[in-house]
């Protein structure tokens, strides 16, 4: 498509738009750096700007009103908001928009925030004339902008669960307990994960083994729950809304199960961090992580014994794994107050145990201090370590094992501890788990666990649309964190579903069919396999599925024929953009 | 039911909750107490570990909220109690504060917050700068509407018996605006130079500052306004209705008929007094002595009701109150006072020399002379008429004077300041004697009086002990004049045949609408309640003037005293942990032993005298009742300083209770000197200090506005820490220090940041490496608990701690600024909600949540719910979470209990 097609008939001339203007001082975040005035002043004899005001902030809700009241007083069919990243905003204006009766598409998102006054702090005056040619852009953009409307989808009132662990199983009741159907997948025979396979937990003393059972039984007794173990999510397809998962059952069976959900939660949980041999003396007979030692303990009803000897002084090295630069760089969260707890536990087993705790913080955060300060009054000793200067295991000539550490407690010099045993205090690791990252399209951050869509505000959305994360796969947490993580999935899942349709973005790809020569170019530029091959007219060309595109662009540039627009960033709008941009030169 | 779901509090976690609920499609109620959803996150300055901006990523939310076609929300409004009936609903009862603002007309263009005269702390800026009673929450406040903050009636105003806006007129004093403020009393009454003069001041009594360095001068600010308003000659300034073509007769003008007289003028009626007396205005003219108050302050308060066009007849008698219905008015009020003076009632009162004081006066105000010179006088009487009575005897050189009195000095009925002064002045007592019998000489002129000494008894019913008499203790006191100053009566006799008069001589009128037996006829002041004082008189004239307005307009007879209760001066005084004592303004009353003239013996306030003393008010009530803000509201009828709070009875399915937590209160850790040392502050005021909309536009130290280089953190002040009795982590102030730290850095590149802290507790995803980026910025993180902090005189503080990690030894270092991490407390509000089930808490007092590991966010109560930090320390994720779960378990409560009422999205 190009300019002159975009005016159509009976449509306004891009000059006789009329567009209010909206320039977000942000508190101070904008206007500290950028001549907020100077930027109004600037814009608001463009053509089709009917109102040009700056505002202190653009998102109040009193700003809000006062936009909706200039839409109805001055009969704007534009908007254009000069503020932060359309990350934060978009919808916020969208609904100015919608609420004062203009499309909602038809306003533009203006960044002067992160791509301007953020960023050039040190140069004012480059800010200013910076944001004066972004919001000429995003004018130009608009007043070329149409109505668009978003393609409504009745939504299936179904949810998958991904993982049988705690938060996949609490999740899929809670899912099944707000009136949604339920399909579990879970990779093991059995269900529950790593808390099935412990003994009492923290913080309320609870055997895990009997925490899964009874979700597991409350499972069983859910008709609209159906579980499959041995099994595993192979694809998935469809659209926010309306995905169809493909689920192969027991790898033997060729025949693969597709089920309809309207969203997804995945909550595959983590692993735990396998220490290097020789890692902290890892390998030598008495060197254990926390797991091992939490098996220990659970196996055990009296005094602890480990291969064959009695446990009378125990060493624990936190941060093993955990806190590394250049290695895993962030912390654990769950450990200190997990080992704190099994310190109690040993206590509890026989008291005459000595345990040292060679330590860099404890995080024993909130409530959980208690079992830190119990620990302390319990006997155990607690040691800071400094960073620099690692504890460091070995096993003397004369076999006995020992810890050699620096206390900074106690003036920082060097102790050395003979132990029975050493418990290497393991975090977690992400769960390697590519083909499900593959086929979810879900993103990793550098810790390797899957990112949420913010981490502040919506911990368990993903940047994919109804497919949401819970409990240890996003990031360590402990066990009661993680079933409240699968809850607000559970949460999300039925504000999604349970209105019963969902609004698709409109902005999505559109072929020209009279320009389309079926080259094929496209089909491999998309990676949402939104384009098939269309009979129009006799003749064969691409047609794009406008639920399943994703509005990526992606197969535009690749167009011999330039017969594939991208509605909401038309060539014309990014040209007029460009041309904008030349206008005005950057100081 | 009303609605599905009721969330207590709109912090993070409630809106979450109510977010998701809403989304779900349930219909849900939100309830804030404040006058904004958004609870602490919107005032805080970023949020870790994405440095993203706080209230960017909160207005979303808080637009969404007041917005969700789903959901309800009442803010400035509070739960008072829930209950739960048998079929597993609950009724709420809301309490609806009154915002004296209209919520749907407020616009929110803040002009009431510029007029308005007081200014307190705001909360919303963590107490670092003040806010005004009249205020919008903060600038990005949902819904961003006004309210005014009024916590009741303050102590001087409430004491006013005239009805006069007295914190009101003090703050518009203190903010210079002394027009204002003489309108502000003219609204009341025109009698603003008497009232500043001759009032024996209840504001003064109950005045909160008489508890620390002394009362203002209320009464003398009073009078200040009213020199002012007459030096500078300009016009009253106060609306006059137009004329409404009715006529009210005032018999009277004495406080009660001028005060009467004068609102029925503005009101619009045509007003006419008829006064007996040559002058217009009763005692003030005709009793009330110059020196206290002069004759020519009285008649320009007379001349204001005359320049509303009243007409006053004087030499006037009334006696017939039929002829003046018939000549067209229609109402009249008797305002016409206690004239009389009682007799002695003993032998020989009729003899020469023997005077009623109420005549006395009355003559010596009139001009006549009365010569006394030389004479010996006894005034027989403990009133404020026998003490004016014994102090213009004083002036009339008379030789010697005696207050004979039947009881002793603390039961007299006369104002303590008045007997002091008469007794300074010469004014010999008599305390415990009773006259018997007025002695004369042979030509009948007195000679002395006979007296008979008193014993007191019990108390009686007056709570005065009653006297009787000593046999055997007669006496006579040589006299040549008695003033008789022991009561004075109504002169009501002409209209006994009427309107009923009561067996004294008072008319009977209706206590709350003054009106008589004649309806048209109502009658207010000391003709109703026998002799009393001005400022009563006066309360009178305005409540019959709106009565006579509402008889005459068809309303019900009420509506006059809308006083909201007094404030606690108790808790005024508690808002403060320390107060600065200012001068208390001096007395100013100068007296002669021998008085020999009629000169005003108080001196006037100097307007810094006058600014001084009105800048120590307390602002006890907060709003100050000026009405500023009504005047500069563009909007009609917006703010309703008449509102009051409503309830509102609501029946819900399931209820959130989503109250959030305290912040530790930094005092009770006295080593660290919060409250005492300037310079130390809380986090919570750093985030408010770095905050987008930051009360200064840099990082600044309060003592002396410096910007500091030097800046010290204390983590776990009153977390991990028994002494105080919270041995628990609070979570997120490690982290929330470590964003600071961050912020410093960028926004004051040369500052030194250092951390005193226990563990670093940065347990979260990207909390870690945040930490690290922060010690690879430049902070430093020390361990170890500081011991105490120590403030230099120039503000700097010092901070003794032992430096654990490089060998123990005790250091002392010094800081320009103390950020104290200050913690989390519970806010035991939540189990304050339920009546009559109690709601579980744990060991600590947050809301219980009995089976955590599996059901989160479900309480010891079937369909109540917990989210966030109501239930112990969360970060804003974890917030956010525990509120999603909270609101599954709330979605999946309502499916099985009520399946059938849900309503479609």
């Amino acid at each position: 498509m190009n300019s002159e097609e975009t005016t159509v008939a009976g449509q306004l001339s891009p000059e006789q738009r009329r567009i209010g203007v909206y320039v977000c001082h942000c508190g101070g975040n904008i206007s500290d750096y950028v001549d907020v005035q100077r930027v109004v002043d600037a814009i608001k004899d463009e053509p089709g700007v009917i109102v040009a005001r700056d505002t202190i902030f653009a998102c109040a809700d009193a700003t809000q009103e006062n936009m909706e009241e200039d839409i109805h007083q001055y009969g704007l069919d534009g908007l254009v908001v000069a503020s932060c990243s359309p990350k934060l905003h978009t919808v916020t204006f969208r609904g100015v928009a919608k609420r004062a009766g203009i499309n909602p598409y038809q306003y533009t998102q203006v960044n002067i925030r992160e791509q301007d006054s953020w960023t050039h702090g040190d140069n004012p005056e480059g800010a200013t004339h910076k944001a004066i040619s972004l919001v000429k852009a995003g004018i130009a953009r608009t007043r070329l902008t149409t109505p668009l409307e978003p393609l409504v989808v009745e939504t299936t009132q179904k949810a998958l669960v991904v993982g049988g662990g705690i938060t996949g199983l609490r999740a899929a009741i809670g899912l099944a307990d707000v009136g949604l159907e339920v399909f579990l997948v879970e990779k093991e025979q059995e269900l529950g994960g790593w808390v099935g396979r412990f003994g009492t937990m923290y913080p309320h003393d609870r055997r895990g083994s009997e925490l899964i059972a009874g979700l597991v039984g409350e499972v069983r007794r859910r008709s609209s729950i159906t579980v499959f173990t041995n099994a595993e999510l192979m694809a998935k397809s469809g659209s926010f809304g309306n995905y169809v998962a493909a689920i192969r059952v027991n790898s033997d069976l060729p025949e693969l199960i597709h089920v309809e959900v309207g969203s997804i939660v995945v909550a595959t949980g983590f692993d735990t961090y396998q220490p290097e041999a020789g890692e902290y003396g890892y390998g030598i007979d008495g060197v254990v992580t926390l797991p091992e030692f939490k098996a220990l303990i659970d196996a055990s009803s009296g005094p602890l014994v480990h291969h064959g000897r009695p446990v009378k002084t125990i060493a624990y090295i936190y941060c093993v794994g955990s806190r590394q630069p250049g290695a895993n760089e962030y912390c654990s969260r769950y450990c200190c107050a997990a080992t704190a707890h099994a310190a109690l536990q040993v206590s509890g087993l026989d008291r005459g145990v000595h345990q040292y705790h060679l330590y860099r913080d404890i995080r024993t955060y909130g409530k959980y201090e208690l079992m830190y300060t119990d620990s302390r009054k319990n006997g155990s000793v607690y040691m800071k370590f400094p960073e620099d200067t690692p504890p460091s295991v070995a096993r003397t000539d004369g076999g006995q094992l020992t810890v050699t550490t620096h206390d900074t407690l106690t003036g920082g010099e060097e102790l050395t501890i003979p132990a029975d045993l050493v418990v290497l205090v393991t975090g977690m690791v992400p769960r390697k788990n590519e083909e499900l990252m593959g086929l979810l399209k879900l993103p990793v951050g550098t810790d390797g666990f899957f990112n949420e869509i913010h981490p502040k505000l919506r911990p368990v959305e993903t940047v994919v649309d109804g497919v949401l994360i819970a409990g240890a796969c996003q990031g360590p947490k402990n066990s009661t964190e993680s079933v409240a993580a699968g809850l607000a999935a559970v949460t999300q899942s039925a504000a999604i579903l349970k209105k019963g349709f969902a609004e698709l973005d409109p902005q999505v790809a559109e072929v020209n069919a009279a320009a389309c020569t079926w080259c094929e170019k496209c089909i491999d530029a998309c990676p949402y396999s939104a384009i098939e091959k269309a009979e129009v007219a006799g003749r064969t060309v691409a047609a794009i599925s406008p639920s399943t595109c994703k509005g990526c662009g992606g197969c535009v540039p690749v167009c011999p024929e330039d017969a594939i627009d991208l509605r909401g960033y038309t060539d014309a709008q990014i040209r007029a953009v460009i041309d904008t941009m030349l206008e005005e030169p950057v100081a | 039911m009303d609605y599905d779901v009721l969330v207590v509090g709109s912090g993070i976690g409630g809106m979450e909750s109510a977010l998701k609920l809403g989304d779900m499609g349930y219909k849900v109620l939100v309830v804030e107490k404040e006058a904004s959803v958004g609870g602490r996150m919107i005032l805080l300055s970023k949020v870790f570990p994405t440095l993203d901006c706080a209230s960017c990523i909160s207005t979303p939310k808080m637009a969404a909220t007041i917005h969700h076609p789903n959901l309800t929300v009442m803010t400035y409004s509070e739960v008072k109690g829930i209950r739960r009936d048998a079929d597993g609903h609950f009724r709420a009862s809301v309490k609806r504060k009154a915002r004296y603002v209209d919520e749907v007309a407020c616009t929110g263009c803040q002009q009431c917050e510029t007029a308005c005269t007081v200014a307190v702390p705001d909360q919303f800026n963590a107490d670092l700068v003040a806010r005004r009673a009249a205020y919008i929450a903060f600038p990005q406040a949902v819904p961003k509407k006004a309210v005014i903050d009024r916590q009741g009636s303050s102590p001087c105003t409430f004491a006013c018996p005239a009805g006069i806006e007295a914190h009101g007129y003090v703050s518009l004093i203190r903010s210079g605006e002394y027009e204002k403020a003489h309108r502000l009393v003219l609204d009341a009454t025109p009698l603003v130079g008497s009232l500043g003069r001759a009032c024996y001041a209840p504001c003064e009594s109950d005045c909160t500052r008489g508890s620390l360095e002394g009362t203002l001068p209320i009464r003398r600010l009073k009078r200040f306004i009213s020199d002012r308003h007459v030096e500078s000659g300009e016009d009253l300034g106060i609306e006059v209705a137009e004329p409404n073509g009715r006529r009210v007769a005032v018999v009277g003008s004495g406080p009660a008929g001028l005060t009467a007289a004068w609102q029925l003028a503005r009101k619009g009626y045509t007003v006419k007094i008829y006064e007996a007396a040559p002058e217009p205005g009763g005692f003030l003219r005709l009793a009330i002595p110059s020196y206290r108050l002069p004759v020519e302050v009285v008649e320009r308060d007379i001349q204001n009701v005359r320049d509303l066009g009243v007409e006053i007849a004087t030499s006037s008698p009334v006696r017939d109150l039929a002829a003046l219905k018939s000549e067209g008015y229609d109402a009249v009020l008797v305002a016409t006072g206690t004239p009389r003076s009682t007799g002695l009632g003993v032998p020989g009162e009729d003899r020469m020399g023997v005077l009623a004081a109420t005549d006395f006066l009355r003559r010596i105000k009139l001009g006549e002379t009365v010569d006394l010179a030389g004479k010996r006088v006894v005034v027989v009487g403990g009133g404020n008429v026998a003490m004016d009575a014994s102090r213009v005897a004083r002036r009339m050189g008379a030789a010697s004077v005696t207050v004979a009195y039947r009881r002793s000095r603390a039961e007299m009925p006369a104002h303590h300041v008045e007997a002091d002064d008469a007794e300074k002045e010469g004014v010999q007592f008599a305390f415990q004697v009773a006259p018997v019998e007025v002695t004369g000489d042979a030509a009948g002129a007195v000679n002395g009086l006979r007296c008979v000494r008193m014993a007191l008894g019990e108390p009686d019913a007056s709570g005065r002990r009653s006297p009787t008499p000593i046999s055997g203790s007669e006496h006579v006191i040589g006299c040549d004049v008695i003033i008789a100053a022991i009561g004075m009566t109504p002169d009501t006799a002409a209209f006994a045949s009427q309107i009923g008069v009561e067996r004294r001589g008072t008319l009977r009128a209706d206590p709350k609408t003054l009106q008589t037996d004649v309806p048209y006829v109502f009658a207010a002041g000391d003709v109703v309640n026998g002799a009393t004082d001005i400022t009563r008189a006066v309360g009178e004239g305005r409540r019959a003037a709106h009565m006579i307005d509402r008889w005459l307009t068809g309303g019900i007879l009420d509506g006059f005293d809308l006083r909201l209760p007094v404030v606690d001066k108790q808790q005024v005084l508690a808002r403060q942990k320390v107060y600065t004592l200012r001068p208390a303004t001096p007395e100013a009353v100068t007296l002669e032993a021998a008085p020999r003239d009629f000169r005003e013996v108080e001196a006037p306030l100097s307007e810094t005298e006058a600014r001084a003393a009105a800048g120590r008010c307390m602002d006890c009530a907060v709003c100050s009742g000026c009405h500023e803000c009504v005047s500069a509201c563009p909007v009609d009828g917006c703010i309703d300083l008449q509102a009051r709070d409503t309830e509102l009875d609501v029946e819900v399915g399931a209820v959130v209770v989503s109250t959030g937590y305290k912040l530790f209160a930094a005092d009770l850790k006295p080593q660290y000197g919060f409250g005492q040392y300037r310079n130390v502050i809380t986090g919570m005021q750093m985030d408010r200090l770095l905050a987008p909309t930051r009360p200064f536009n840099t990082i600044l130290r309060p003592s002396d506005g410096k910007v500091p280089e030097r800046i010290a953190y204390i983590l776990c002040t009153g977390s991990r820490d028994e002494t105080v009795n919270n041995p628990l982590c609070s979570k997120f102030c490690c982290m929330y220090s470590i964003k600071q730290n961050q912020l410093i850095m960028g926004a004051l590149p040369l500052a030194e940041v250092t951390v005193h802290y226990m563990d670093i507790r940065a347990a979260g995803k990207r909390y870690d490496e945040f930490y690290e980026q922060s010690k690879s910025m430049g902070a430093t993180y020390v361990k170890g608990r500081v011991a105490k902090i120590t403030e230099k005189e120039n503000g700097d503080l010092i901070l003794r701690y032992e430096d654990i990690e490089n060998g123990g030894q005790l250091v002392d270092a010094e800081y320009d600024l103390v950020v104290l991490a200050v913690g989390v407390q519970p806010n035991r509000d939540a189990a304050m909600l339920f009546p009559e089930e109690q709601l579980a808490e744990d060991k600590y007092f947050y809301v219980a949540e009995p089976d955590e590991d599996l059901n989160p966010g479900v309480t010891s109560i079937p369909g109540v719910f917990v989210a966030g930090t109501a239930a112990g320390a969360k970060d804003i994720v974890d917030s956010i979470l525990h509120a999603g779960a909270a609101a599954a378990q709330v979605a999946a409560h309502l499916e099985r209990t009520q399946a059938n009422v849900k309503v479609p999205a």
